[in-house]
């Protein structure tokens, strides 16, 4: 009896697939506004345009465009409430193994990853250019942040493009450093490691103390992610799996690809031992398409990666502090 | 291929023809194990070897063993049937170790140590065709010796010598940081198995190899284009590919998602550690294999 292990869970058709069906197809240049406030709108800064609103206070237009900012912060982010999480402090993550509890304060946390559209308007912005967006320790790697052809950009495109039949698709071949600049460049943050955690186990303060496996509960769904055993065998657009959700509509914590956090990687083997890496460790969460053990893609699997590293598989999404205002 | 022989009192081994008593459980000879022969003993059954071999540590266990677990899982729409429990060992080994995120121990020199495995496998198509395949996991240590001073390990040779095709696994990440080891190595082990056809060195070797570039996750490069990164980083290997086997292809492959080390002060080794798995280019190689058997 077929197992069915490999039906397709989706209509969505994956990014090799696509890649497949013909040559590179650079996405299209956007002409961007003269104005730098609705520049800045078009490119899809609203976290810098909201943070930075005394700077635009004269601006004629301000107002509205504030409203645009915040409206689109709205449709694109969802609240995670505050909670706590139990972290593993070793990689041999057994029950009853050593943990760390933290509390986690309620913050935002974009609804999809980065997609390759976003990520444009990042590098059309001149984002890889303001070395404010860069620590000064990473400025001699910046010259390696090439894509296929040399230019500045994630390392799967070609000439500063990105594919266009991907533009709805996560951005990869991203390092930390690049992750974190596009966060910072449009006013947001990366989430942390407890944080993500948060968010895709949804621990939220109540009676019930619910601690999920998944972000739909603690059954794993094929339908509902997009892992090794999904048998997509690449990327899904964002938007793919929405079965997969988190209760507040966050979607794709799980699977697709990892997410880079902002969080070092610090761990012990069982023997006590420090894990170290080639270059720093930082925490990437979530599991990936090609995630072959799916325990490897649950909510509280940690692992870590070079923080260099610009790879197939991982990604990343914005995080937001609640406004106090 | 061999079977049992008529009188059935001694089963000749599949790899090398000896003859054994019907209740052994390897060969007298090389070591394999008789189950292969038993499994085999069916008429239509034509079971062909791929030999995988390469350099100690380059990988051979973890992407035979990932390889088997995922034709066991219909993969790409493969169907494989394990023949016999022992065909089960490699990827139960493989899989139960890279799943607490170790690397499974270094295959044991001894032949009679090694994991064997037999498989039926098919594409699932229209009309599918089934593909006896006897795959053993040979040391490195072993393939080196025998590389060193022919005949040390006489399996090897009646394994080469019967091949249908060969994998031959290469160290992408060490050949592209400037070693030449891999490619030496790799040099070497091309040339014995040219050698075993010496009496046809007029004509190049029409055996299927696949040149599988190993640990793509250091060397990412490796799987934009694997024949000009082999070009490049294992020229030696490239030209004697060129000169003297008429059917090779290159592959790019990796199981690790990303490696890390364990260590400790004041100790002066490290452990690596396999944080978690991305399979990628794993299965290109055996389906190309496929195609040519």
């Amino acid at each position: 009896m077929a197992l069915k292990l490999f039906s397709r869970a989706s209509t969505a058709i994956d990014s090799v697939s696509l890649l497949k069906q013909g040559e590179f197809l650079p996405a299209e240049k956007t002409r961007l506004a003269d104005d730098p406030l609705e520049r800045a709108l078009q490119l899809g800064r609203y976290g810098m345009i909201v943070q930075q609103r005394d700077r635009w206070a004269e601006h004629p237009g301000f107002e509205k465009i504030l409203d645009a900012a915040v409206k689109a912060i709205d449709e694109r982010f969802a609240l995670v409430p505050e909670g706590f999480v139990s972290v593993a402090l070793s990689i041999f993550d057994q029950p009853g193994g050593p943990e760390q509890d933290i509390e986690t304060g309620p913050f935002l946390l974009a609804r999809h990853a980065v997609t390759n559209a976003d990520f444009q308007q990042f590098v059309d912005g001149g984002g890889y250019d303001e070395l404010d967006l860069w620590p000064e320790e990473i400025w001699p790697h910046l010259i390696g942040f090439k894509d296929q052809t040399g230019h500045s950009a994630p390392r799967f495109w070609q000439h500063g493009r990105h594919h266009r039949k991907l533009a709805n698709h996560p951005v990869v071949g991203i390092c930390y450093y690049e992750a974190a600049a596009f966060a910072a460049w449009a006013g947001f943050r990366l989430p942390t490691e407890a944080e993500w955690q948060m968010a895709a186990s949804w621990r939220i303060r109540s009676a019930a103390h619910v601690n999920r496996r998944y972000p739909w509960g603690d059954v794993l769904d094929l339908a509902r992610c997009n892992i090794w055993a999904s048998g997509f065998g690449g990327t899904l657009p964002v938007d793919a799996c929405p079965g997969g959700a988190a209760p507040n509509g966050v979607q794709q914590l799980i699977g697709n690809v990892w997410e880079w956090t902002s969080s070092d990687f610090e761990a012990t083997d069982r023997d006590g031992r420090r894990i170290v890496g080639d270059s720093l460790l930082k925490s990437v969460r979530g599991g990936a398409y090609d995630t072959y053990f799916p325990w490897q893609a649950v909510s509280n699997f940690r692992t870590g990666l070079g923080c260099l590293a610009r790879v197939h598989n991982v990604g990343f999404r914005c995080a937001l502090d609640v406004p106090t205002e | 291929m061999s079977t049992t022989t008529s009188s059935t009192r001694f089963t000749p081994c599949l790899i090398c023809d000896t003859p054994n008593s019907r209740d052994s459980l390897l060969c007298c000879e090389c070591s394999a194990p008789l189950a292969l022969t038993h499994e085999a003993a069916d008429p239509e059954r034509r079971p062909q070897i791929v030999s995988v071999l390469g350099d100690s540590n380059v990988g051979k266990t973890v992407y035979l063993g990932f390889l088997l677990d995922m034709l066991s899982q219909r993969a790409n729409d493969f169907e494989a049937i394990p023949r016999g429990a022992y065909s089960v060992d490699l990827q139960q080994n493989v899989i139960s170790h890279m799943a607490y995120r170790m690397f499974p121990p270094k295959t044991p020199m001894e032949s009679h140590q090694w994991n064997w495995t037999y498989y039926q496998v098919c594409k699932r198509t229209r009309n599918p065709k089934w593909v006896d395949l006897v795959m053993p996991d040979m040391a490195g240590e072993a393939l080196a010796a025998e590389l060193a001073a022919p005949s040390t390990f006489r399996i090897i040779q009646k394994l080469l010598a019967r091949s249908a095709g060969l994998m031959l696994l290469v160290d992408g990440a060490l050949a592209s940081s400037g070693s030449a080891q891999p490619d030496f190595f790799a040099v070497k082990m091309m040339s014995y198995v040219d050698s075993l056809f010496a009496g046809r060195r007029k004509k190049k070797i029409t055996m299927p190899v696949a040149i599988v570039l190993t640990k793509g996750d250091y060397c990412p490069d490796s799987f934009d284009n694997p024949r000009r990164f082999a070009e490049a980083n294992v020229n030696r290997l490239w030209n004697l590919c060129q000169s003297r086997f008429a059917n090779v292809e290159f592959f790019a492959c990796s199981v690790v998602g990303s490696l890390a080390y364990a260590t400790a002060e004041g100790e002066d080794f490290v452990t690596p550690v396999p944080l978690h798995t991305a399979l990628r280019g794993i299965l290109e190689p055996f389906e190309w294999m496929l195609e040519q058997l």
